[in-house]
């Protein structure tokens, strides 16, 4: 018995030790939200805008708010939703975008929890009033830092 | 003639000298087992956090005196709920492996194991998400996903050990290092938590296993003790001597001649 409580002891104690060092609670520091990234090109200077004014239609509050070389836009899509329209204002001059796409569900970590992703389904539309063309790139809208569209104004 | 016949005896005293010698190598009896046994912090877990009850058991057969093929299996239910998400899984796994035990047979002597076990696992597992929130620019969006079955698969490693406490009675825990091969639900919807390996959002998991073992000797073989050769050149004297048991001291490795 006595050459038995040494030898438990040598199990147990490192075992505990061990055990209460797993228990580590976690916290979200990752990017939640999954935004379309948009990059804007100046047809010849190939620069951001130097005012941006973004905003979600039918809605009251702006994305960006005259804001200067935003670069890249992020514009976020409405998972409730299959279609968005955005009122985009570059250097003063007011156009429209749509998006159409398709939304489904994404575990980020188990400390971040689910988010929503987006699949563009077609080309974005939009009004010519400052915009020369939109260049679709990565169709796949997620919360990693990845280029969707550029916007040539 | 006279001379040929003295080389002829001299050649067969040795040779039976050396075959005395192989012979008169000191062995060790080993009782091979089978252990039947219950992991035991998952219950006491669920004492204190009813969320998740982990059961899992193990039978393993000893092949020889360092190595037994191990069957485990388990059951779990799991609930997860935080501020924008709950989750749900349950199901059973089962890991088929070996363990491999690092001590010497005459340290060993069929009762402590220390060493470290190999397993592939499986598992079949339910999972559920009864609501998530996600709040952005357009307000908060509220969804679930509903019940779906999976197979996940993985490979662990356990190093650990077990020591007999009371006559066929062992305790041990091992430290379990999991890698995840396939949690079977997409990139996109892996599992939070899924039986048998752990965090399923992670490629890597870790955990840690007590255990109650009851052990059943079915047989017993003689592991032969070999005397290590000495590196010190200053002292040539064997000092190991022979306990009462037959084993005998520090410097010895073991083989097996079984009965």
């Amino acid at each position: 018995m006595r050459k038995f409580i040494p030898e438990s002891l040598l199990i147990i104690l490192p075992g505990t030790i061990l055990f209460l060092l797993s228990c580590t609670a976690g916290s979200c520091f990752e990017e939640t939200e999954s935004y379309l990234k948009a990059s804007f090109y100046n047809n010849t200077t190939l620069t951001a805008p130097d005012s941006l004014t973004l905003y979600g239609l039918n809605t009251d509050s702006l994305i960006y708010n005259n804001t200067a070389s935003v670069q890249p836009a992020l514009i976020p899509l409405n998972a409730s939703t299959e279609s968005c329209t955005f009122g985009i204002q570059i250097n003063g001059v007011t156009d429209t975008i749509e998006f159409q796409y398709s939304s489904y569900p994404h575990l980020i970590s188990k400390e971040c929890g689910y988010t929503f992703y987006h699949q563009l389904d077609t080309l974005p539309k939009f009004t010519k009033h400052i915009i020369k063309d939109i260049y679709t790139g990565n169709k796949t809208i997620t919360n990693l830092n990845v280029e969707n569209i550029r916007i040539f104004y | 003639m006279w001379r040929t016949f003295a080389y002829s005896i001299s050649l067969l005293l040795f040779l039976n000298c050396i075959l005395i010698q192989v012979h008169a190598q000191d062995t060790i009896p080993i009782p091979l087992k089978i252990r039947v046994g219950m992991e035991v912090s998952g219950p006491a877990i669920y004492y204190s956090d009813k969320n998740i009850l982990n059961e899992e058991g193990y039978i393993s057969i000893d092949l020889n005196e360092k190595r037994s093929v191990v069957l485990a299996a388990g059951y779990l239910n799991f609930k997860y709920s935080q501020y924008n998400y709950s989750y749900l899984n349950h199901g059973s796994f089962v890991r088929i492996g070996m363990d491999f035990n690092i001590l010497k047979p005459d340290k060993s002597m069929g009762k402590y194991w220390a060493g470290i076990g190999l397993r592939y696992g499986l598992s079949r597992f339910t999972s559920e998400v009864p609501n998530f929130q996600m709040t952005d620019y357009w307000g908060t969006t509220s969804s679930s996903i509903t019940a779906k079955t999976n197979w996940g698969h993985f490979v662990e490693v356990s190093p650990g050990v077990r020591t007999e406490i009371f006559n066929h009675f062992s305790i041990g825990w091992s430290i379990s290092l999991r890698m995840l091969l396939y949690s079977g639900a997409g990139k996109d919807l892996r599992p939070v938590y899924f039986p048998g390996f752990g965090n399923g959002t992670k490629t890597f998991s870790t955990g840690l296993s007590y255990y109650i073992v009851w052990n059943i000797p079915y047989k017993k073989i003689n592991a032969i003790l070999k005397k290590e050769v000495k590196e010190d050149t200053d002292d040539n004297v064997d000092t190991d001597t022979k306990d009462a048991a037959g084993t005998s001291g520090t410097r010895k490795q073991g083989t097996v001649i079984r009965q």
